[in-house]
């Protein structure tokens, strides 16, 4: 290779980076060849995926406090949905969309549950699919990613705390918020309290004043349900039986609202393990109520 | 209940409880043996339970007690009139009418041996532990609505003998969505129309051991169910070569009604029927988890044993929301509560060949009466 045409490449890269691209998640501008983003640590490769693409993807988030199954849910939902022929079905974008159904498969098939999701967002992972449905004659873009609970916590009590969390939640289509239906049915109001002030957390997020957060669509669904089954009989008679104040905001504030019961792991137990302490197990897998919620929030999304 | 002498009744039923201290005395070395006679001991009470219910008739006839064995029979109860202690008081039509209800209700699986992976690992985890059984036979099929119905239409949750006593508090729980007894998902005491054949799910251990024992069998162990599906041969310097599925060693969900291959909720239990063992014994996999007799040891170094006494009690075979591929296994053992009613979990039954009479080799005529166990004094 001559000098001159390397002269020429050179000027070409620099160019290049002259022209920035925008992270999907908070928008700010990035160098093409940034991994994550400058601002907000999301993955840039979403960005990257998403210019083949004239409409931005629509975007989900699982919310819950740690520990609720928020990576067991996104992960059963996105292996069910890539697994069935039927009338709704997800295919991933890039390797790194499949990442999180594997790992959670992986870890269920071993009778364990998946490791905690780090709080750190640049270890998050992020699923960028397309969803076809039997309804639309396009396929829809989807970028959902598994967050972790502490970390979403943390941005609840100190806005602005997790940029990428503030970004999302501000222009996210819909969201799917976890609630422990054990612990409810346990008594513990914590879960009543956890989600009332996610739930009050997107009423005052500031955003697109033509789409407020009272008529994007919010799936409110009971996780772990398989450990109390009358969460699946009626969940809207559980919310008010086990968290009244949770179902009265919902009422008052979020038109598009619907409660779901879902459970993955059929039983647990409390495995003793030599050397380490005991921890649960899911003794086997049995998804029921997975893609309920995810259903109904892909038909409320324009309506 | 009304209280009677044996000495005021005639037939099989005054002689009944000389049968229990015979077979209490025989004395079963192993536990399977113990469980077995105690099983047989509360049907045979249970059956006493009943005729005390009933009006005291004079001496009962031999067309009475003709009524009752073809009652019996109806009920699939054919396992209690093939016990030694009873056989021998059939007619020769009755007799060939219960053995074809044996043969067509059960699976004979041969003696020999089995491995027993513990739960929590998998085929990288090495030799499992060998077990030897004795020859038994297993039902066919899963326990199906209609074959419960009998049992809840005959009282059976009130036949208190053949429930733990343990259990006996939480026998008014075991209750259908509207407070009658029976199964969970029942209504009125009935089962959904158009499931008759569909196996009963929403009973918990302690019915699926009660109607058991009211029909005259016991649910099998671990060992037994593994054994029925995986159908181990046993050829010398080889290791064990046991099937992972009953159909072979690849997953087929065309042979199983499971997550994906179903409707989404069980079906009859002559549906699949590609998915057969060796033994002719179908749906072990899929459809419905089975109870087995055994407790569920959540030590996973160790394999299974029945003295680990936890209130977890082992279910097999998968259902038909199970998922993946590698939990509707011969060898995957799962577990829940004791207590649990689940939609998925239904249980089928077992019961030893020593247990019944040796009638391959035997007429009916030719059975040696025990002293003292007649069925009727005079079978007309």
């Amino acid at each position: 290779m001559n000098r001159g045409v390397a002269l020429e490449l050179d000027s070409l890269r620099l160019a290049h980076y002259g022209n920035q691209i925008s992270c999907l998640i908070c928008a700010e501008g990035n160098t093409p060849d940034a991994e994550y983003c400058r601002n907000c640590f999301a993955p840039m490769i979403l960005a990257h995926q998403a210019q083949s693409h004239a409409s931005k993807p629509v975007m989900f988030a699982a919310l819950g406090p740690s520990g609720v199954g928020k990576t067991v849910y996104l992960g059963m939902l996105l292996d069910m949905l890539s697994r069935q022929p039927k009338h709704l079905q997800l295919a991933a974008r890039g390797g790194f969309s499949v990442t999180l159904q594997h790992n959670t498969i992986g870890a269920l098939s071993r009778c364990e549950f998946p490791t905690k999701t780090p709080n750190e967002p640049d270890r998050w992972n992020w699923v960028h699919c397309q969803l076809r449905s039997a309804k639309q004659k396009q396929p829809v873009e989807m970028v959902i990613p598994d967050m972790a609970g502490e970390a979403l916590f943390e941005e609840v009590d100190h806005p602005h705390s997790y940029r990428v969390i503030h970004s999302l939640l501000s222009r996210c289509d819909g969201v799917m918020i976890l609630i422990d239906g054990t612990k409810l049915q346990a008594g513990s109001l914590d879960e009543d309290y956890f989600t009332m002030k996610l739930l009050s957390h997107l009423t005052e997020l500031a955003t697109d004043p033509k789409r407020p957060w009272s008529s994007r669509p919010v799936a409110l669904i009971f996780s772990k349900a398989d450990q109390c089954e009358s969460c699946f009989e009626d969940p809207n008679a559980y919310a008010q039986r086990h968290a009244p104040g949770l179902s009265r905001i919902c009422h008052q504030k979020f038109r598009r609202h619907c409660f779901f019961a879902a459970g993955v792991a059929g039983a647990i137990a409390n495995r003793p393990v030599r050397g380490n302490p005991s921890h649960m197990v899911p003794l086997r897998v049995e998804p029921r109520g997975i893609i309920e919620p995810f259903e109904w929030l892909v038909d409320n999304l324009r309506g | 209940m009304r209280t009677t002498s044996p000495d005021s009744r005639t037939g099989v039923f005054s002689r009944l409880p000389e049968w229990f201290s015979n077979l209490l005395g025989a004395g079963g070395t192993s536990r399977m043996k113990r469980e077995a006679d105690a099983s047989m001991q509360a049907a045979i009470a249970a059956v006493v339970e009943q005729e005390d219910e009933a009006p005291l008739a004079p001496l009962r006839t031999g067309r009475e007690i003709e009524s009752v064995v073809d009652e019996m029979l109806a009920q699939g109860r054919y396992a209690l009139l093939l016990r030694p202690q009873l056989i021998g008081n059939l007619s020769p039509e009755q007799l060939a009418r219960t053995r074809a209800a044996l043969a067509d209700g059960m699976g004979l699986v041969p003696e020999g041996f089995v491995t027993l992976r513990p739960p929590f690992t998998d085929e990288s985890a090495g030799e499992a532990p060998l077990l030897r059984l004795e020859a038994y036979y297993l039902d066919r099929y899963p326990v199906t609505n209609s074959q419960y119905a009998h049992f809840v239409a005959s009282g059976g949750y009130e036949q208190m003998q053949i429930w733990d006593p343990e259990i006996w508090a939480a026998l008014l729980d075991f209750v259908d969505t509207t407070g009658h007894p029976g199964p969970r998902n029942w209504k009125n005491g009935r089962f959904p129309r158009g499931e008759e054949h569909h196996p009963v799910a929403g009973v918990c251990w302690y019915e699926a051991v009660a109607y058991a024992r009211w029909i005259g069998k016991r649910l099998p162990s671990d060992a037994e169910w593994v054994k029925a599906g995986s159908w181990p041969v046993s050829i010398p310097g080889h290791p064990l070569l046991s099937r992972r599925y009953p159909w072979g060693e690849a997953m087929d969900r065309s042979r199983a009604n499971l997550w994906g291959s179903g409707p989404g909720h069980t079906v009859s239990v002559f549906e699949f029927p590609s998915g057969v063992s060796v033994g002719g014994v179908h749906q072990l996999i899929g459809n419905v988890w089975e109870w087995t007799a055994d407790a569920f040891n959540l030590n996973s170094t160790e394999a299974p044993t029945a003295s680990v006494q936890t209130k977890m009690k082992s279910i097999r075979g998968g259902a038909f929301d199970t998922y993946l591929d590698g939990q509707a296994t011969c060898q995957f053992q799962s577990a829940d509560v004791a207590l649990t009613r689940k939609h998925n979990i239904g249980f089928r039954c077992a019961i030893h060949l020593n247990d019944l009479a040796d009638w391959r080799e035997e007429s009916a005529d030719e059975v040696d009466e025990p002293e003292g166990n007649s069925f009727a004094e005079n079978p007309s």
